[in-house]
């Protein structure tokens, strides 16, 4: 896993230090490269801690209080070793995340795992939000953390940083990650629910304004892609197996959401009344399609189709 | 999110903080040290009911209290004292408000101030390690404070564990740091400790209430053979003037005239002796010192005058010869050394008389005064009857039994009724030798009283009458250990129980070598060892010892750090770091492996998109599948994977 050397001119960049490097596909493990070490606040006041001791044993020419000034000295360069193998070692790698409406908080999760033997005390992990988590020895553990979404598309997450001050609090060990695991963002449902449209796209036959579930036709087997509301729990409950109840309305006709159709004054506002109108016709049950400039897909339920339309829109 | 400090912490850290003032109850006016107490426990207390934690009004009363009563104790916030008062007392008070880890770490670094104040009132070896196992409580605090489920013990190993390897580090700076003398601020010194010892008077009993004394007076260290057992007197100070009670060196003010140097004849002793603190800026020499540092001055009763500060350990190098003269005697001194307190009784001229003081020369008297006081029944004992009126006379015609300063003081005066001019010598003889340190030890059991008697031609000559009663004394030394147990000198030696007491010995022994080389090369580590020290490693020069300094910290960090970091490389699986390998192939070629995606799963992605490499990838899989999760893995298993991975192209 041994990484490409950088060369010396994105070595010495300032950003590495603050948002890390150009973001990579695969997990990070983190060395010297990725980890850096400052003391903080308090280590600092331990270094006017340490001078005040020696100037003790100068004035009052006491060795044991240069020896315990001495012996802090020591501690304190020794944590600069703890503080980088409290990082050490541990490998990250993002995980495929799921995708979110624009607005909602955007989970992106990773897999953090401690290689080593020695366990992990209080890593703090901080995307947009903030988790601390410890490892014991071997461990694998996912997290799962937020960013905000305000646009539709892809998304990348922020620069992750690891960051821990164990043992002793003097030091703050950080590495700042960025991962190249974009989140597919759809557009955000428009707020008012308007009625779905008239007219199929492009097609003779109007499109229907029907509730699904109008006139109801029979029962068949239960294929893949069947809502959840059609399910004729009554005979599931019987032990009759799974079946669908089959509506007349919902395999006739079929919904058409087109981009011409939808109404808007820009592009954002269409797709997102768009995007309304498939959260409702999926929660329905309804059989819809989708058009767009461009773009045609034909009529269907499930979940598989809705995630397709929603990254249809999401990209376009 | 307020800060809440977990009942662990706060136990932790009272405890530590409990611990690492308690010595300074001995130190501190009782009523400060009360009031932090009184501070501790409250704060103790209200670990289990925070209701009863005072506000912010009532800290600043508690502060207010405080101060006033650091005021009236203390009177300054200068000084040992009074500085360790102050940061005792503003631990306790900051305990009452914890309200962020920041408190938690203030709280922590003022104790650490509190540690070191320890050391300015006590540098034994046993303190340095007491500090440090509590400073290692301390430490485990702060681990505590960062870690997110702490255990105690965890804690406590990991703070043992930073310690343990700060040390080599510590010590390196210990050595190699400068040392530069610190000017001597008076208004530092309040250092009221009493001592016993040797005093400016000589008082019937005074030698006797030393002689149960283990307490350390100075360790000597020869750079060859050590003197012989009946030469081993360490000269003090000397009694010249009495008033037929006591008697008291002169006034050392007056006498400053350097006596001319003794002829020396025969062997020289060179040797180390270090002092243990002591009231009066006397340092005890091998009869007679011969050469001494540039710190010392020779008085002009020949007794060696350091100019340090008596209170401090001190080094220093010493050479003497048993074998000297001298030389003539002025007239002042000859009427200083025949001085009486009015005239002799009858009885004393009586006796003078009957052992030929005037007739026959001085040394046919003194044979014959020895020879009295060996046949006329007299007896050595350290707990002689009191002699308050006239006690030279009482001790020689009644008691006969009294011990080394009875016989040094009837001696001398005896002599000069005889109008021979002579002394008391105080000091120490013998000394016990540590077998582990290869060095002597002389206590204050060991303190000593003899005579010195002007002859003519041969200057000034030590007689040591309690030789004469008490020979053992002189050649076998105070059994310091057998003098304890059984609670007062006793030359004849009982066996008291002879394999304890011989454990008992071996074990001070040990534990007195110890403590000699604590002292010498820790404590007594000053500007003119370490300049000694470092000259022995060729290091003369500041910038040469900038050099070492530097080079000995990056070594001795270097291999720590090596130490430190090397296992967590180690210890991964290396079909794991082979397959990862491979996986970071796949990903650069566009096949995406995503967290929690089996081996088998990327395979046949990979598989799907690049058909051409099927079989390579195949074969990685299995053999990876066999190395991780199956016990059948073959000897050959891990080279193979590791040449595939390797010729694996995309």
């Amino acid at each position: 896993m041994s990484e490409a050397a950088l060369p010396l001119k994105q070595r010495l960049k300032l950003s590495r230090f603050f948002s890390g490097e150009a973001p990579t596909a695969g997990p990070i493990v983190l060395t010297q490269r990725r980890v850096f070490i400052l003391p903080t606040q308090r280590g600092l006041a331990f270094v006017l801690l340490i001078l005040l001791l020696v100037l003790i044993g100068f004035v009052y020419n006491n060795n044991l209080a240069y020896l315990l000034g001495f012996l802090l000295a020591s501690i304190f360069f020794v944590t600069i070793l703890h503080s980088f193998k409290a990082l050490a070692g541990l490998t990250i790698q993002p995980a495929r995340p799921q995708a979110v409406f624009a607005g909602q908080a955007g989970p992106y999760s990773f897999q953090i795992s401690n290689p080593g033997s020695q366990p992990r005390f209080a890593v703090d992990l901080t995307l947009q939000s903030e988790l601390s988590i410890s490892l014991a020895a071997e461990q694998t553990q996912i997290v799962t953390l937020y960013q905000p979404t305000h646009q539709r598309g892809w998304q990348l997450p922020g620069t992750l940083t690891v960051s821990s001050t164990y043992p002793l609090g003097l030091f703050r060990a950080w590495a700042p990650l960025r991962f190249d695991s974009p989140l597919l963002v759809y557009p955000k449902p428009a707020n008012q629910q308007l009625p779905f449209p008239e007219s199929g796209g492009g097609q003779d036959k109007p499109g229907q304004n029907r509730r699904s579930g109008d006139e109801f036709d029979g029962v068949r087997v239960y294929q893949r892609g069947d809502a959840i509301r059609q399910i004729h729990w009554k005979a599931f409950a019987k032990g009759q197996g799974v079946h669908s109840k089959y509506y007349s309305g919902a395999s006739s006709s079929e919904l058409w959401l087109d981009y011409q159709q939808a109404p808007g004054h820009h592009l954002e506002e269409r797709l997102s009344q768009l995007c309304r109108w498939l959260v409702d016709a999926e929660q329905a049950g309804l059989r819809y399609g989708l058009v767009l400039p461009g773009l045609r897909l034909p009529p269907d339920n499930g979940a598989a189709h809705y995630r397709n339309c929603l990254q249809a829109l999401a990209l376009f | 999110m307020p800060f809440l400090p977990s009942t662990r912490l706060m136990l932790f850290m009272l405890g530590s903080i409990g611990l690492i003032t308690l010595p300074h109850a001995w130190h501190i006016p009782p009523l400060l040290f009360g009031f932090f107490t009184l501070l501790l426990l409250w704060r103790l207390l209200s670990v289990w009911q925070p209701r009863y934690l005072p506000n912010r009004f009532g800290v600043f009363l508690l502060m207010l209290l405080g101060i006033g009563l650091l005021y009236s104790q203390q009177h300054s916030v200068f000084g040992r004292d009074a500085g360790t008062s102050l940061f005792v007392v503003a631990l306790g008070l900051k305990l009452l408000e914890i309200h962020g880890r920041r408190d938690v770490y203030v709280i922590v670094y003022l104790a650490f101030i509190v540690a070191v104040t320890q050391f300015l009132y006590e540098e034994s070896i046993l303190m340095a390690l007491y500090i440090l196992l509590v400073c290692g409580v301390l430490l485990a605090t702060l681990i505590t404070q960062n870690s997110q489920a702490p255990q105690t013990l965890a804690a406590l190993k990991t703070s043992a564990a930073i310690i343990l390897q700060s040390l080599p580090l510590a010590l390196v700076l210990f050595v190699l740091f400068p040392r530069l003398e610190a000017p001597h601020w008076s208004w530092l010194d309040n250092d009221t400790h009493a001592k016993s010892g040797l005093s400016n008077t000589l008082e019937p009993g005074s030698i006797a209430e030393l002689s149960l004394s283990p307490e350390l007076v100075f360790r000597v260290k020869f750079a060859g053979d050590l003197p012989p057992p009946a030469q081993r007197y360490w000269r003090g100070p000397v009694y010249a003037t009495t008033d037929g009670v006591s008697w008291r060196a002169p006034p050392v003010l007056g006498r400053e005239n350097n006596p001319d140097q003794p002829a020396f004849t025969g062997v020289t002793y060179d040797y180390t002796l270090m002092m243990e603190p002591q009231k009066q800026n006397w340092v005890f020499a091998l009869e007679m010192p011969t050469q001494f540092g540039a710190g010392l001055r020779r008085n002009g009763v020949y007794q060696l005058i350091t100019n340090k500060n008596p209170g401090d350990r001190a080094e220093y190098q010493l050479s003497s010869s048993p074998v000297y003269n001298t030389g003539g005697i002025s007239k002042t001194e000859r009427r200083e050394n025949l001085q009486l307190p009015g005239k002799p009784s009858e009885k004393i001229v009586e006796l003078v008389k009957q052992l030929q003081g005037r007739q026959a020369g001085p040394e046919l008297f003194i044979g014959n005064l020895l020879q009295h006081f060996r046949q006329e029944n007299f007896h050595y004992t350290l707990s002689p009857e009191a002699m308050p009126d006239k006690p030279i006379e009482t001790f020689l015609f009644e008691r006969r039994a009294g011990f080394c300063s009875h016989y040094a003081t009837a001696f001398v005066y005896l002599l000069r009724v005889a109008e021979i001019p002579a002394r008391v010598v105080g000091g120490y003889q013998g000394g016990q030798i540590n077998d582990v340190g290869g060095f002597l030890e002389i206590r204050q059991a060991d303190a000593h009283a003899w005579a010195e008697a002007w002859l003519e031609g041969r200057g000034w000559v030590r007689f040591d009458p309690t030789a004469a009663i008490a020979p053992e004394r002189i050649e076998r030394g105070v059994n310091v250990d057998l003098q304890i147990a059984s609670g007062a000198v006793n030359f004849s030696p009982i066996q008291l129980d002879a394999k304890t007491l011989s454990w008992l010995q071996r074990g001070r022994q040990l534990w007195q070598s110890v403590d000699y080389n604590w002292q010498r090369w820790i404590i007594n580590y000053d500007t003119v060892n370490q300049r000694a020290f470092l000259q022995s490693l060729g290091i003369d020069n500041f910038v040469k010892l900038g050099y070492w300094l530097l080079i000995s910290v990056a070594g001795v960090g270097g291999v720590l750090a090596w130490r430190l970091l090397r296992p967590n490389l180690r210890r991964q699986d290396p079909a794991l770091m082979l397959y990862r390998q491979f996986c970071a192939k796949l990903s650069k070629a566009g096949i995406k492996v995503d967290v929690g995606d089996g081996p088998k799963t990327v395979a046949e992605r990979a598989k799907g998109l690049r058909p051409d490499l099927a079989e390579a990838i195949e074969r990685i899989t299995a053999i990876y599948i066999r190395l991780r999760y199956q016990s059948d893995t073959e000897a050959s298993d891990l080279q193979v994977l590791k040449k595939l991975v390797a010729s694996f192209r995309v």
